[in-house]
């Protein structure tokens, strides 16, 4: 270090060295508009295009200075999760501390390089401001603002340990195997409680109430908060669409909160006991004596039940098949959803008091005149049970068989013949399905796959899941787009030999309705003991028998249901697929809506009387 | 089932012969009603939950009816019958595999759909063949008129088809 | 009344009364009263009466996220609020197992030192107008001006840098920023000769500061200075050397002290420093283009981040002291309690009333200044 002479006795001139100061150019700043430093955190910036309005930014601001305005200009869209709100900064509680910019999962949120206001005391309200792209007064562009490495939102989601080709293929051992305790706490530590979920998902879960509850190490409120909306937990946190997911402001830069297998982690850390009484909590202790009969033990039918019985009537379900569960236990492959993880979700509802009687076919075991009369309402939950034919040339042979029907077969263990080769017909879900399942059989028995699967669709409208087409593509599945199904070729002997297809040139027409074309050019033969059509269902209306069809209304096949689900007949109800659909999470919300209505038409009654 | 309708062969030959475009509209006028009475006369007999699917078909006969009619009664049809073809509608082939059912006592609505779309496919052949066997004139672009119509309808048809079998479940 | 039933009552001598010296005064730093005694101008009695600077800090840190706090913590200290930033940081990297990566690390020893500089020229400044020497608060200003829009540069903020966030800190260097602090600590080299010539060598004042406001080694030890205060008495501590923490460990620099322990010698002590403090901060200039890596390590979501639970203590050496930051967590995602020791809360209080005592009026201003009493850090 230099060392000064201060100890000497510095002359008293010294000082005055320093009047050639007064020569040079003084360093005052001058008055006009200073440009502040590139990173600069000034006066807010917020692209409204992208947007939001989640109010994570409202969240993490430490001086309450965001106020979420509503703007009516701004179109809401639920379903992918944008709200139209907007922020409103109030420059008097802001410090300018830039967290918000941090952590906008948008990245929408900048501070510019701007930093003067001035305002009259009339104008003092300007000082509140609801800031979009060119900022407050529009004279500098943007200062600090959001950087890769300087994200406070965590982009990537925790994988879910699950089993790999290899170790699935033979078997129908459920493939994901589910959070540890760790993992979820992660997991949902990545949510910022924006609430987009909620609104996006068809039944409205509580799903950030019970994101929170795991993350606090709580999983019994997590229970209680699931079962507000919805009481297929273990189903839903296996199968479901996951609209919130799609809607999570965290999935629109990066990779969406698991808000279905956080679901399904809060159900393996309850015991199913516990479950039932946390389930039991908002029953009424009143019985109202009324008593309501529900044809089919599927999703909308026991969701309803379960609200019925809650509200102290009493319910009868009558399902024609063995076991509940409708599509999810006999169209829904174990390895996808354990009939055991179905099982519980149906225990918590019979423990309530709930009957469901089991292989009571509608007109045959009981019909509907007897449950009108001895029941105060009915509701028709009957899914879509029938798998519809090509019905093209050949498909009349006793090997092409509908995958509703040959899902179910697997499903309850029954023994038939493995076909050593097979031709799925379909591009959905249910043919991926059953393409999957038939996989497992083969591999089992035969050591080899050998299956096919064609759509009408091509690779960019495929309709299944696209989870479902990989994995489908890793256990051995062919999967072909854009083929139409011709005819069912047969051998002399009666053997059935495979499928023709043509291939299909265009999908949509003009007006985007589904009018595929086909090139019979481009014709091929794909090899199969068994063709199985997975092209759509319908429901069998049959059991309702002929003079009850006569007196419903029908909507294009359908049963005619206003908006709480209710047929021009007044004591008769229909919910789920068989009316709405398209899947199990709408039929939960169908259940709810359809047992609201017909509580509500029975507390009339009683007042009447 | 009449045999006069458009697909089968004494409805051929009764076309083959006319030579003036007003007969000709007037055969095929009357064979749309033919279509629309069969119908209407098949509404009772399906079931209450596909009858709207019926009662469409019959409506749809209707419309060709009245279109054919209008047609025929126009006193300038010679002159404008070379404009009537506009884009030839294209044959998207779907049909071809479809094999014409017996709609039997309770035909559901797959199969009522199927026999509609084999009527057309048919009618839109012979009005096709027609064509190609008549002298180019008027009666011959009559005659194209004709099997577009049928092709169009048949892809009205394809799609409702669509609509209504490849429906339901995910 | 009878002469005999005559009792005389004691008053007060007339001749002392009692001044309020502050809390809106030239002289005092900041917002803090100082209420004096005097006789004539000797001060008899001086009682320190702060409190006007109170904000609550330490309770409402109490009732916000981890991560907001960073926004409160700057304004503790305002002319060196870096120090304040840094110690709530590693303290809370402490508790939650955060490991900063090196490159951060590097660039918080330069912003402490820059910030150590901007503070002392500021210190300069002051102490220079208590002694009716304005040029030099004026230059003080002036130079400190050119820090400041090396702050801007970097963190984005001039005063409140809310810099550094638990972790690492919040922004890369921008492109050619290091030659920009080069050039500005080669003007602020090439102009000691001339504060020199102003100041240190100035008569006028040498004769003000020797002698004023002396204070032993002892006295300094059990009133518990730290910092250059104490290091004017000439014990070489510095928490820098002793506890090092960030990458001191690894940077060449030298303890400056003195011996007199009055003004002038801290003084001297902070002028040296400062020298000190261009060499550290030249020496991370050349080190740093060579660290690569990240500025943070990933932190969870701030709104839902559990910090386990535990206490810690972080200390720094400031411009002004040792601070330190005592942090406890519950487990929760906020802190159950901080407290801050702020290294004025000793020199503003007992060190400044006893010093002021015994001297003379004009002197008390320069003593205040001297001590580099920084009344935020006492009221906090």
């Amino acid at each position: 270090m230099t060392d000064i002479d201060y100890k000497a006795k510095g002359s008293i001139l010294n000082p005055l060295k320093n009047l050639q100061f007064l020569g040079r150019r003084p360093v005052t700043q001058p008055l006009e508009p200073r440009p502040a430093s590139a990173n600069y955190r000034g006066f807010h910036l917020n692209d409204w295009e992208k947007c939001i309005g989640c109010s994570t930014c409202q969240k993490v601001c430490d001086n309450a200075t965001i106020t979420m305005v509503r703007i009516p200009d701004i179109k809401e869209d639920p379903v992918n999760g944008i709200r139209n709100l907007r922020p409103a900064i109030d420059y008097g509680r802001c410090c300018w501390c830039g967290l918000c910019v941090d952590i906008c999962p948008t990245g929408s949120l900048s501070l510019s390089r701007e930093y003067v206001h001035t305002c009259t005391q009339a104008e003092i309200d300007s000082y509140f401001v609801l800031p979009d792209s060119s900022g407050m007064h529009g004279t500098y562009g943007h200062g600090w603002r959001k950087t890769a490495d300087a994200d406070l939102v965590d982009l990537s989601r925790h994988p879910m340990a699950h089993l790999e080709p290899p170790q699935r293929s033979d078997n129908f051992d459920e493939i994901m195997l589910g959070f540890t305790r760790q993992e979820a706490i992660l997991e949902a530590s990545r949510c910022v409680q924006c609430g987009m979920c909620h609104d996006a998902c068809p039944t409205h879960m509580d799903a950030p109430e019970y994101i929170r509850a795991i993350w606090q190490d709580d999983p019994e409120e997590a229970v209680r908060q699931i079962y507000r909306t919805n009481p297929f937990p273990e189903v839903c946190g296996r199968v479901c669409t996951h609209r919130c997911e799609t809607a999570c402001s965290i999935g629109r830069r990066g990779e969406p909160v698991a808000i279905r297998w956080l679901k399904r982690y809060a159900m393996d850390a309850v015991a199913p006991e516990r479950v039932k009484e946390i389930a039991a909590e908002s029953k009424s202790d009143y019985m109202t004596g009324k008593r309501i009969a529900i044809i089919g033990a599927g999703p909308a039918g026991l969701t309803a039940a379960l609200d019925l019985i809650k509200q102290g009537h009493q319910v009868d379900v009558y399902e024609g098949l063995s076991e509940a569960g409708g599509m999810t236990r006999w169209g829904i492959p174990e390895y996808r959803l354990p009939a055991a993880a179905l099982a519980r979700d149906v225990d918590v509802i019979t423990s309530l008091g709930v009957r469901i009687h089991y292989n009571r076919w509608i007109g045959r075991d009981i019909d509907m005149a007897t449950l009108q009369l001895e029941y105060d309402a009915v509701l028709l939950a009957i899914g879509l049970g029938l798998g519809r034919s090509t019905r093209i040339p050949g498909s009349d042979h006793p090997q092409v068989r509908k995958a509703v029907e040959l899902l179910r077969e697997i499903s309850q263990g029954s023994v038939f013949a493995v076909p050593r080769s097979a031709v799925v017909i379909g591009g959905g879900n249910v043919a991926m399905d059953i393409a999957r399942s038939l996989a497992r059989l083969q591999k089992r028995e035969y050591g080899t796959v050998r299956i096919t699967a064609c759509a009408l669709e091509d690779r960019a409208h495929f309709l299944a899941d696209e989870i479902e087409i990989i994995e489908a593509i890793e256990e051995g599945i062919e999967v072909l787009v854009a083929r139409g199904p011709q005819r069912c070729e047969q051998h002399a002997d009666g053997r059935l030999l495979g499928l023709k297809t043509w291939k299909v040139d265009s999908i949509f027409d003009e007006q985007q309705r589904f009018a595929p074309r086909y090139d019979n050019s481009d014709e091929r033969f794909h090899e199969g003991e068994m063709i199985i059509e997975a092209i759509g269902q319908m429901s069998d209306v049959s059991v309702l028998g002929p003079e009850l069809t006569e007196l419903l209304e029908w909507n294009r096949g359908r049963l005619k249901v206003d908006v709480a689900g209710r047929t021009n007949l007044p004591w008769l109800w229909a919910a789920g697929d068989c009316v709405n659909g398209p899947d199990v999470v709408h039929a939960v919300a169908d259940g709810h809506r359809v047992a609201a209505s017909i509580d509500a038409y029975l507390n009339i009654r009683e007042d009447v009387a | 089932m009449t045999e006069h309708h458009e697909g089968h062969q004494s409805g051929y030959q009764r076309l083959q012969a006319q030579k003036s475009l007003k007969e000709i509209l007037e055969i095929a006028t009357e064979f749309e009603r033919i279509a629309h009475d069969f119908y209407t006369a098949l509404v009772p007999k399906v079931s209450k939950q596909i009858r709207y699917l019926v009662e469409e078909l019959a409506a749809e006969e209707q419309e060709h009816f009245d279109l054919f009619q209008k047609l025929a009664n126009n006193p300038d049809l010679e002159k404008q019958v070379g404009t009537l073809i506009d884009t030839p509608a294209n044959d998207h082939g779907f049909s071809d595999c479809i094999h014409l059912p017996d709609l039997g006592d309770h035909p559901d609505d797959q199969a009522v759909l199927q026999y509609a779309l084999y009527r057309e496919h048919a009618a839109m052949e012979q009005y096709s063949a027609l064509a190609d066997s008549t002298e180019p004139g008027p009666v011959q672009e009559l005659f194209r008129y004709l099997a577009q119509e049928e092709t169009k309808h048949k892809n009205e048809l394809e799609k409702a088809y669509y609509e209504t079998v490849h429906r339901g479940g995910v | 009344m009878r002469p005999e039933n005559y009792q005389a009552i004691n008053h007060p001598p007339s001749h002392e009364y009692e001044l309020n010296f502050g809390p809106n005064h030239p002289g005092i730093e900041g917002n803090y009263a100082l209420k004096v005694k005097l006789q004539g101008d000797q001060v008899v009695e001086a009682h320190a009466d702060g409190g006007y600077l109170h904000r609550g800090f330490k309770k409402l840190m109490e009732g916000r996220l981890w991560i907001q706090n960073i926004a409160l913590v700057p304004r503790i200290c305002v002319p060196d609020p870096v120090p304040m930033e840094m110690a709530y940081s590693l303290a809370v990297e402490e508790l939650g197992g955060l490991e900063v990566p090196i490159r951060a690390q590097w660039i918080r020893v330069m912003q402490l030192e820059l910030s150590r500089i901007a503070a002392h020229l500021f210190t300069f400044g002051g102490h220079a107008a208590t002694t009716g020497m304005y040029t030099t608060m004026y230059w003080g200003v002036a130079d400190r001006d050119l820090f400041l829009d090396l702050f801007e540069e970097l963190t984005g903020g001039r005063v409140y840098h809310i810099y550094n966030i638990p972790g690492g800190v919040r922004r890369d260097i921008p492109d050619g920023y290091l030659d920009r602090v080069t050039s500005t600590l080669d003007y602020l080299e090439s102009r000691l000769p001339d504060y020199d010539n102003l100041f240190f060598t100035n008569q006028v004042f040498v004769k003000r500061a020797t002698g004023t406001g002396t204070m032993t080694q002892q006295q300094a030890l059990e009133w518990g200075v730290t910092g250059p205060n104490l290091r004017a008495t000439g014990l070489k501590l510095d928490v820098r050397r002793d506890d090092p923490y960030l990458v001191y460990d690894e940077i060449d620099f030298d303890i400056a002290t003195e011996e007199a322990g009055d003004a002038w010698a801290r003084t001297l002590v902070r002028r040296k420093e400062l020298q000190q403090s261009i060499r550290i901060v030249r020496q991370v200039i050349e080190r740093l283009p060579s660290i690569g890596g990240p500025i943070r390590c990933p932190i969870p979501n701030p709104l839902a981040w559990n910090v386990p639970a535990g206490e810690a203590y972080a200390r720094i050496d400031s411009s002004k002291g040792e601070v330190a930051y005592y942090v406890v967590s519950t487990g929760g995602d906020k802190p159950y309690r901080v407290h801050v020791r702020g290294p004025s809360s000793m020199h503003a209080v007992q060190v400044l009333e006893n010093l002021v005592t015994g001297g003379r009026l004009e002197d008390v201003a320069q003593i205040m200044f001297s001590l580099d009493a920084c009344p935020p850090e006492v009221d906090r």
